[in-house]
């Protein structure tokens, strides 16, 4: 009993090491750039933790990064890689986006829950062609998904320039009009937090502040993470999902049809996938353009991979991320330190928690093995 | 003749996490074939590892010829002359007689492959040894009885002077093995010593000179061939008087459960592996297809079970037309399966033991409760079936994987019985499992016979299928080439159909 | 001449995607999957322009080929020594190539997308075939590199098939416990397979921005490393097929960019090679024969 208690804690330990062999790197790649790296944490972390408002943007920002890390966690389980993520929350966006500025005359009740389904209906549909493509045809998913997302850009691009309203995107003054949606109504606006929130935080002597948009999207991306954990921990599905992403045959053999479950959870991988983008748009933007935020997708693969694909762990890691960058703008203006730092943080911090994994995995195995030979003996 | 053996190991010890591999073993092997037998986790592969360098000894000595070796690696075993022909071949498909011979020893001219004088080298050997190949051919093409004699090329290539097989006959057809009988003769009387580990005691009986019996990992005995009886040898394998024929309880077989008409069935590559089967399984009956691996068993299990479709023809399960079905839908008319190989299809590794438990039936309404899994109730079924099969585990929440080879098998079977099925095929179930676990498989299928089960067992262990079966059909090239009642089958005529010899029998 | 110039222009944008697939059958033949390669393709590009700028083309190159390689080894170990799922690893270093090389970028040139201006390579003419008319704009002024390009192509058919090297790295693709049984080295293998596919990436990024575009650009490759691994499987793992493959992806990108549309807009033509690439793997996967054990790591003494 007590060594299932090691293990348990090796494996808590894991993404841990991986952080901090991350910082190492880091302080590596600051040194490069001239400066000393631990003044440079220090300021990170005090930037990003010593101010409140950096908190709350934190949140804010880790909002789509737990959203897309659910998704991919999702594709994970049932050995898909689902690497489209950027696209699928793109096209979802545009889904949302478009119900927000073309249906007049709907109460925010129905507006807002239905430019939620368009969004993963959008995502759903990004997904179609390399989720049939893989289950029809073994075509390996990796290689269209990530092409999928170099089309989702020009898609969304055309896509944009097809909706243009010049009167509504034409800043007064400036002549030629913004390449960008219509703005979305306001009954598709998703609230703010600080309602809620900021009766309960002044007698701290806490607000969030107007300029951070933390909104109910990050309590329902916490709740989603939940949600699918126990989709996949205790329903028959998650353990046809898990059965095929393990061992396909074996499933088949006992009367699961592995193409179709792929299929299933592909679908649900890029539905959750077509929400990532919400918070931003439905609650800071409020319209579409080229610039929308990119990056969420491949942020998000970091993300479930650092969580383990695990709710508490996922929602940690999407903290940590943001966080990292949180700290890395703050480097840039106070030490001068690019901002790209914490994309080599995060791209280190994925080979080293695989590599952590991975070892202490083969461990783990050949631990189990001994204990049940030592078992079966007796 | 020289009385320095060729190779002597003293007091060879090894130890694994948890058991002890060999205890203290002595054994002096001289210029003859020896063969060493014992059951499975006897120590017999722990002990030739040992001997060709894959493995280091805990303690003990290896002498080669007088003198005393420490073995670094397989290489270097090779290099003093030990080569070792491995029981799963090891052989690159799609390279080419000569390539797979010559790979890691290639003839070149700096740094560029010389085929010419390897294609040579290659047909020179196989003159020497009275082997036939074609250097040219692919491993891929060729049957398996052939890509074995490259496997032993390859260690007459690199100097070899004594030879360990590890169970070479376990994938041969009767006319395959006494193929291979005679090149060891011939090898033998060029000089060679060969190391044979096997557990068919009558094949042991027949090639070998001397035979040492291997116990638990201890070295029970050497005894001459010429003078010793399959009983005696299996005694010493065993510890006990070993029974070699079961006495089945007579049961009177009822109505087919099982039909299957002119089933053709296309394999992995297009071909036709099944080509117009038809056999029927009654209630209370095993019938047991014979053949070597490869002949369309796999084929026609799959299609049996849903996993492939069909090409044509039809099979019927307590008379509902099942080709066509989904596996799920055919375990729905009362059909269990034990697949061939437990890792691949029988268990998800790395899901617990009541997860596995669940596998296929997660969507049973007893197990479902509003939309989520019953853990309860799964967790009692499970703990009851895997009490009733005796499934050795700490826990129900351990890996499968961890689980050793016979628990793996039983938990399949309490999986797959539970459901109380009518019809069940399982495929080599007895493979890869120790004495108890296999008398404890055959026991289930034979109280499953007794309960009014149709049976269908694939094997390509004569051995087991002649125990068990009432009926035996034999599959030869996709084709049903015989079925014989068990009262009128010989190893002799099976075998003969199984190679072909004997032609189709019209039916 | 309107032809001429398109092929021209289409050898040209083939070039990246010839390279990274030759690159890619060298990794994928050993056992290991490379989608790192668009990752090394960024890295040799921004190394390679950054060493032309201060050292001249020929070391710039080299350079280029030199960076490629060092990211391909972090690959190698991650896959080989410590067994990691390839794709992860692969998807892993992509994302820190790219953030590197805009760190490197701020670091050294203050810019984060772009570099300054870099020399070229001086051009090729082949003297011969511009006899013929219609062929001179193609065959005139050649980078050197595109000359090697394609000369690499028999040269990887050769060393696969002809030399021992090649027959080891291909027997550790196929079945590495045959290969390591008769003392062939697995990982040394594929440690060689992948890094020489690294090389292969980061030539091409250093084509593109030494030769081709004159300048590093964030974003200039494109996709490059992952339509050469489409190439690769569309030309089913051979050298032959996967320049076969190249050129057509080349001949689409020469389309896409020399034609110009009333009726399709002009995002409709960017899509054009990704939605080729999907169009070819979905009709590639029928005939596909890829090496036995790609993307399998290999461990001795599995039980």
């Amino acid at each position: 009993m007590r060594h299932h208690r090691t293990l348990r804690l090796l494996a808590l330990a894991t993404p841990l090491i991986a952080v901090l062999f991350a910082g190492l790197i880091g302080s590596v790649v600051i040194a490069i750039a001239g400066k000393n790296p631990l003044a440079v944490y220090k300021t990170m972390v005090s930037f990003s933790l010593g101010r409140f408002d950096s908190i709350a943007l934190i949140l804010f920002r880790s909002t789509p990064l737990l959203i897309s890390a659910v998704a991919v966690s999702i594709g994970f389980r049932a050995n898909l890689f689902n690497i489209g993520v950027e696209g699928q929350y793109f096209l979802g966006s545009f889904f949302a986006a478009w119900v927000g500025f073309s249906l007049r005359g709907l109460p925010a009740i129905v507006h807002l829950p239905l430019a939620i389904a368009a969004a993963m209906l959008g995502g759903m549909v990004w997904a179609l062609v390399p989720a049939l493509l893989r289950v029809r045809r073994g075509v390996h998913e990796v290689i269209t998904t990530i092409m999928m997302n170099s089309v989702a850009f020009s898609m969304v691009h055309w896509l944009i320039y097809v909706f243009l309203d010049v009167q509504q995107t034409t800043v007064p003054g400036m002549g030629s009009p913004r390449m960008r949606t219509p703005m979305l109504l306001e009954t598709v606006r998703m609230p703010t937090l600080h309602s809620l929130l900021n009766p309960l935080l002044s007698p701290l002597g806490l607000e969030i502040p107007r300029h951070v948009y933390l909104n109910y999207f990050f309590p329902v991306a916490i709740a989603l993470a939940f949600a699918v954990n126990y989709l996949i921990r205790r329903t028959p599905l998650g353990l046809e999902v898990r059965a095929v992403g393990h061992n396909p045959e074996a499933a088949e053999t006992q009367g699961i049809d592995p193409n179709s479950v792929r299929l299933k959870a592909f679908m649900l991988s890029a539905a959750v996938a077509g929400l990532a983008g919400l918070s931003d748009l439905l609650s800071y933007y409020g319209y579409l353009d080229i610039d929308f935020p990119k990056g969420y997708g491949f942020t998000g693969i970091a993300v479930a991979l650092l969580g383990k694909n695990s709710p508490a762990g996922m929602i940690l890691s999407a903290f940590l991320m943001s966080f990292l960058r949180r700290g890395a703008e703050g480097a840039q203006v106070l030490e001068g330190i690019p901002m790209d730092t914490a994309v080599i943080l995060e791209g280190v911090m994925i080979l080293a928690i695989v590599v952590a994994s991975s070892v202490f995995g083969r461990y783990a195995l050949a631990w189990q093995k001994k204990e049940a030979r030592a078992h079966a003996d007796q | 003749m020289d009385a320095t053996p060729v190779i002597s190991l003293r007091s060879i010890v090894k130890t694994f996490p948890g058991v002890v591999a060999n205890r203290d073993i002595n054994l002096d092997i001289t210029h003859e074939i020896h063969a060493i037998v014992g059951e499975n986790g006897a120590g017999k592969s722990t002990l030739m590892k040992i001997l060709s360098g894959l493995t280091r000894p805990d303690s003990g000595e290896i002498w080669l010829r007088g003198k005393r070796v420490v073995l670094t690696g397989p290489g270097h075993a090779l290099a003093l002359g030990i080569g070792m022909v491995h029981q799963h071949f090891m052989l690159v498909g799609r390279f080419t007689v000569a390539e797979n011979v010559i790979l890691g020893v290639e003839p070149s001219r700096r740094g560029v492959l010389d085929i010419a004088t390897a294609r040579s080298r290659v047909l020179a050997l196989c003159r020497q040894y009275g082997m036939e190949l074609d250097p040219d051919a692919r491993i891929q093409d060729l049957p398996v009885g052939l890509q074995q004699r490259v496997e032993i090329l390859k260690v007459l290539y690199r100097g070899a002077e004594v030879l360990i097989l590890d169970e070479p006959t376990a994938v041969l057809a009767p006319r395959e093995v006494a193929d291979l009988f005679s090149n060891l003769r011939a090898l033998k009387e060029s000089g060679k010593t060969i190391v044979f580990i096997s557990h068919k005691l009558d094949e042991v009986l027949d090639i070998a000179g001397r035979i040492s019996v291997l116990r638990r990992g201890q070295m029970i005995g050497t005894v001459k061939a010429e003078d010793a009886t399959r009983e005696e040898i299996a005694r010493m394998m065993v510890g006990r008087p070993v029974l070699f024929s079961l006495d089945k309880p007579r049961v009177t077989p009822g109505a087919a459960l099982l039909d299957i008409k002119e089933l053709s069935v296309e394999g992995r590559l297009g071909n036709l592996a099944c080509d117009r089967v038809s056999l029927s399984v009654r209630s209370g009956e095993i019938y047991g297809i014979a053949g070597v691996e490869g002949n369309g068993q796999t084929e026609l299990v799959e299609a049996v079970t849903g996993i492939r479709k069909s090409k044509s023809g039809s099979t019927s399960i307590m008379g509902t037309h099942a080709e066509g079905l989904t596996p799920a839908a055919i375990r729905q008319l009362g059909l269990a399966h034990i697949p061939e190989d437990r890792h691949k299809r029988g268990l998800v590794l790395e899901m617990s033991v009541l997860e596995n438990f669940l596998l296929g039936k997660q969507r049973r309404s007893n197990y479902v409760l509003q939309h989520a899994i019953n853990t309860r109730e799964a967790r009692s079924q499970a703990s009851r079936a895997v009490k009733d099969f005796d499934v050795r585990v700490a826990s129900l929440d351990v890996a499968g994987g961890s689980l050793s080879g016979g628990n793996q098998q039983k938990l399949i079977l309490s999986r797959e019985l539970e459901t109380g099925p009518k019809v069940i095929i399982a495929a080599q179930p007895m493979r890869g499992l120790d004495v108890a676990a296999s008398e404890f498989v055959r026991s289930v299928l034979l109280k499953a016979r007794q309960d009014g089960c149709a049976i269908l067992l694939v094997s390509a262990d004569l051995e087991e299928l002649m125990a068990l079966s009432d009926r035996i059909g034999v599959m030869f090239r996709g084709r049903l080439v015989a079925e014989i009642d068990r009262d009128e089958a010989t190893v002799e005529r099976v075998g003969q159909y199984m190679v072909g010899t004997t032609a189709e029998v019209a039916r | 001449m309107q032809i001429s110039e398109m092929i021209a222009s289409s050898i040209r944008m083939c070039l990246p995607v010839l390279l990274a697939a030759l690159g890619a059958t060298y990794s994928e033949k050993s056992g290991v999957v490379n989608i790192g390669l668009e990752g090394m393709m960024i890295t040799g590009a921004f190394w390679g322009a950054t060493c032309a700028y201060y050292a001249g083309p020929y070391l710039g190159l080299l350079g280029a080929i030199l960076a490629g390689m060092l990211l391909a080894t972090v690959h190698a170990v991650t896959s080989v020594t410590f067994k990691v799922n390839q794709i992860v690893s692969g998807v892993a270093l992509n994302t820190l190539a790219y953030g590197a090389a805009r760190f490197a970028a701020t670091t050294i040139f203050k810019m984060a997308t772009t570099t300054p201006g870099v020399p070229r390579l001086p051009t090729v003419d082949i003297p011969i075939l511009s006899l013929v008319g219609w062929l001179e704009p193609i065959v005139k002024t050649l980078s050197p590199v595109i000359i090697l390009a394609f000369l690499l192509v028999p040269a990887t058919k050769f060393v696969l098939e002809r030399t021992v090297f090649g027959l080891r790295l291909r027997a550790a693709g196929e079945n590495p416990l045959a290969a390591d049984t008769v003392g062939v080295n697995i990982s040394a293998m594929r440690y060689a397979g992948v890094i020489i596919s690294g090389g292969f990436a980061g030539l091409a990024g250093g084509y593109l921005a030494v030769e081709h575009t004159g300048m590093y650009v964030e974003g200039m490759t494109q996709g490059a490393g992952f339509i050469g691994l489409a190439a690769m499987i569309f030309g089913n793992w051979q050298p032959v097929g996967a320049m076969l493959a190249s050129l057509l992806f080349g001949l689409s990108e020469g389309v896409a960019l020399n034609v110009e549309s009333e009726i399709v807009p002009y995002q409709f033509i960017k899509m054009i090679p990704y939605v080729l690439t999907i169009a070819v793997l979905a009709s590639a996967i029928r005939r596909a024969t890829p090496p036995a054990a790609s993307g399998v790591p290999y461990e001795r003494g599995g039980e």
